[in-house]
């Protein structure tokens, strides 16, 4: 590895995703370590990761099942099924909450359970199919000749379920650090607190920056805790299932079980594509007040007219985060795959609550020597760009592990320096993976609601305008404004699967 | 390669492509974003003006905006605040950071609406009123707040907790009336009494408006946001018989700080003429005009129909930061 573009990409790493971090830590006073110790401080931490721990189970429940039953079974329509499972991963977790709300009376922390379930099982999801994927044939046809499909399946479900379980765990940590759901289903409903919205009060509420930042520490640590061993053991189980000899099999034939399956797999794109979607559509043309097609377009354009700004925003700020990312991702996530003791600094950002990243972004640049800077693009930008990189760098690192480290020896004997060996071995073989980390880092950036609320210039996104336009009131214009982010969201992905030639890996 | 340099080069290039151009005015804006966006909108097109307009979180009304600019005094970015109250103004003014600005457009604005020292300005109010969901009471019994206690109704009466925005100015404002020691046993009345505390005012008028309770305390704006969806409400101004119905004033104020003060007075003046009032009235928010000759429709009251609670907010600002703690103390944890 070329050192010198190794130390850029660590500073540039540094700069964009550990400053905010570490420009809160000097905030911290004596005084904010000891509220720590009060007893309500501790009850409500626990009630966030009961709530995180029940969102995770929920969507193990569902995200494994759904994984195994899409990549290795004959259920049909598996092929779409399992492109239109990633779409709940795509839609901003806020929008199922406005959609659940609407639906149901359910409130409080069951209904946020239930919605950040709904919002996190395609991450089971896809761990499950990527392991599902490495199983070999030839396992699954001795379970068959011994015992049938559901010996098969059996095995299968062993050798999924470490992946399945880190996909879990990223949802554990996705749960405990949400702000926007409790928040917005406590608006609705009577008070839920969780631990976020707690370090969101110390901030805004009562003034004191420290003590969110001492709040936070019990859950970057947890959170830390939970995704390296999540990773490690998601990495020894890809490495004990690829032999020698290696085959994929062919779909196992559910018989009677498969029309069951596909009930189940349509139900859960109903309740993570379907009726989300569809139900935005519906009150984009006038919902409840009387639906017609022709309001559908005048909601859109109406949303156009008053929210082009913010959709032009918000999708070129992220395409900005996403681009500056892929250069970034591809030295360390290459590193990363040969110094593993880095992971613990690279995963930093993905355990701090986004919320007090946007505090550190704002203690970092708020003064007068970076005013322009604090004011402008470049800031929203750099807080997407920090606070997701480590996405990208997990997926790179994921595919470099896999990297033959031949090709880099035999160019290096042939004379390639290692910026072009970099360039020329490494990125070609990895462009799935950069591909995948740009689309994950750019959908990310789009949806991301929490760490934005604080930063001025971020509050001009599309997504920070449906957050604040739903509290009037529920109309064809949110509707159809949530849906025109949901069409940005996923273009560059769609674009790819059209286009691209070949599969996104998006996985650590 | 020289890492050094490339890096330095990288820097510049993203921090100049990234940079704000400065604007010609800066608005922190705690009203509606749905109702004052367009209007702002309009005056930086008509005036040709580069104008950058910053809302408040609603789930954080006005306190969000307040705290920024206490924050923010060593690097003042705002140049105007339209506040959707009126304490927080007083006490912004009270801790120096208002300038003093007498607006040519605020001539006929009655005194009780405006600082005496011409720190702040208020404009188009709202009121604080009973939300009544006619199939479940009848509007004509309802009176006064106390008959959020009555026992027939127990468990189906609510407010918001006043901890924020204008429900934290009308407790603020019954400890001036009342006496702090009686509002304190009052507000554990309504809280042993099966009153319901929520989140927001919003959330009352949708608890009314669902028929989830009977009735509730809440803003002239969000009853009419239930009127305009034709929900069985209807609106009672409290009080009428006794001190007078709480209005709350959207307040303007020039920041003492303020980077550009000519653009930003000029705003004000905008702000504060009738035409921009009678918008506000006519919109959804619906705001009581406090200059009776402004244009309003039907539905929007005049305050000179209304028998209005007295209000010392020069009083009120200098303390609402003991007063909040003391709604702390009632309504967190």
């Amino acid at each position: 590895m070329s050192r010198p573009l190794l130390l850029l990409a660590c500073a540039a790493f540094a700069a964009a995703a550990l400053a905010p971090i570490a420009a809160m830590l000097p905030r911290v006073e004596a005084a904010d370590w000891r509220a720590l110790l009060a007893s309500a401080h501790w009850e409500l931490l626990g009630n966030t990761l009961l709530f995180g721990a029940a969102t995770a189970v929920l969507a193990l429940l569902v995200g494994l099942p759904f994984g195994l039953l899409v990549a290795r079974t004959d259920v049909p329509f598996a092929r779409a099924a399992r492109s239109l499972g990633i779409v709940p991963l795509c839609i901003p977790p806020m929008l199922f909450a406005m959609v659940f709300t609407a639906l149901s009376d359910l409130r409080g922390a069951p209904a946020s359970i239930l919605i950040l379930a709904t919002s996190t099982f395609p991450i089971v999801a896809v761990f499950t199919v990527r392991a599902a994927e490495r199983i070999d044939a030839r396992l699954e046809e001795a379970a068959l000749l011994v015992g049938g499909v559901r010996a098969a399946l059996r095995i299968d479900l062993r050798l999924v379920l470490p992946s399945a379980l880190c996909g879990a765990c990223f949802a554990f940590v996705f749960a405990i650090h949400d702000f926007s759901v409790p928040d917005y289903v406590a608006f609705v409903g009577p008070k839920f607190n969780v631990y976020a919205a707690e370090i969101f009060a110390s901030w805004r509420v009562d003034s004191r920056p420290g003590l969110a930042v001492a709040k936070s520490l019990p859950l970057v640590l947890l959170s830390i805790a939970v995704i390296v061993p999540a990773l490690r053991l998601n990495r020894a189980a890809s490495a004990t299932t690829i032999q020698a000899g290696f085959r994929t099999g062919a779909p196992l034939a559910l018989g009677v079980w498969r029309a069951p399956a596909l009930l189940f797999v349509l139900a859960v794109l109903a309740c993570g594509v379907f009726v989300p979607l569809g139900r935005l559509l519906w009150e984009a043309g006038g919902g409840a007040a009387g639906f017609e097609l022709p309001r559908i377009a005048s909601a859109f354009g109406r949303a156009l007219e008053l929210s082009r700004v913010n959709l032009q925003q918000s999708f070129l700020w992220s395409l900005g985060a996403a681009a500056a990312v892929v250069p970034v991702a591809l030295v360390l996530g290459h590193a990363l795959a040969r110094a593993r003791w880095l992971e613990p600094f690279a995963i930093l950002p993905l355990a701090v609550p986004a919320i007090l990243f946007g505090i550190g972004e704002i203690v970092l640049w708020n003064h007068a020597w970076s005013a322009r800077f604090y004011d402008g693009p470049g800031l929203v930008v750099l807080l997407f760009a920090g606070r997701f990189a480590c996405f990208a760098i997990l997926a790179v690192s994921g595919a470099a592990t896999a990297l033959d480290p031949r090709l880099e020896e035999a160019a290096a004997l042939a004379g390639a320096r290692p910026a072009r060996r970099l360039v020329s071995i490494v990125a070609p073989s990895l462009r799935s993976a950069l591909a995948g980390g740009f689309v994950l880092v750019f959908v990310l950036s789009m949806r991301e609601l929490d760490a934005a609320i604080l930063v001025p210039t971020a509050n001009q996104t599309a997504i920070f305008r449906v957050y604040q336009q739903v509290h009037f009131g529920r109309d064809d214009f949110v509707a159809a404004l949530a849906l025109l982010v949901v069409c940005l969201i996923l273009l560059p992905g769609v674009l790819w699967a059209a286009f691209g030639g070949r599969r996104l890996e998006v996985l650590p | 390669m020289n890492p050094f340099r490339t890096l330095l080069a990288l820097a510049f290039s993203f921090a100049a492509i990234g940079c704000a151009r400065e604007p010609d005015l800066t608005v922190y804006c705690a009203h509606d974003q749905v109702f004052a966006e367009p209007l702002i909108q309009r005056y930086a097109k008509e005036h040709g003006l580069d104008v950058r307009v910053e809302f408040d979180i609603e789930g954080q009304k006005t306190v969000g905006l307040v705290t920024r600019i206490i924050e923010e005094q060593s690097r003042p970015r705002c140049d105007v605040f339209w506040n959707n109250e009126a304490a927080h103004s007083a006490r912004l003014a009270e801790r120096g950071l208002l300038a003093s600005y007498d607006s040519p457009s605020a001539k006929d604005i009655p005194a009780e609406f405006r600082d005496p020292q011409h720190r702040w300005t208020g404009f188009g109010a709202r009121g604080r009123v009973l939300i009544v969901n006619t199939e479940l009471a009848a509007p004509s019994k309802l009176h006064s707040v106390r008959d959020l206690l009555d026992p027939a109704f127990k468990g189906k009466t609510c407010m918001a907790k006043p901890l924020t925005g204008t429900t934290l100015s009308h407790a603020a404002a019954w400890i001036d009336e009342l006496g702090e020691a009686q509002t304190l046993a009052f507000l554990k009345e309504l809280q042993a009494g099966g009153v319901n505390f929520v989140q927001s005012n919003g959330q009352v008028m949708r608890l009314v408006s669902s028929g989830e309770m009977a009735y509730g305390m809440t803003d002239t704006d969000d009853f009419n946001v239930a009127r305009m969806r034709g929900s069985p409400v209807a609106v009672v101004y409290p009080d009428q018989d006794g001190d007078g119905t709480l209005v709350i004033p959207n307040t303007v104020m020039v920041l003492a700080s303020a980077p550009h003060q000519d653009a930003a007075k000029r705003f004000v003046d905008w702000v504060l003429s009738k035409e921009v009032e009678a918008e506000l009235a006519r919109c959804d928010a619906a705001q009581i005009p406090v200059r009776a000759d402004v244009p309003r429709p039907a539905h929007v009251r005049s305050t000179a129909e209304v028998k209005t609670l007295p209000v010392d907010w020069a009083k009120i600002g200098a303390d609402l930061e003991r007063r909040f703690e003391l709604m702390k103390g009632l309504f967190v944890g």
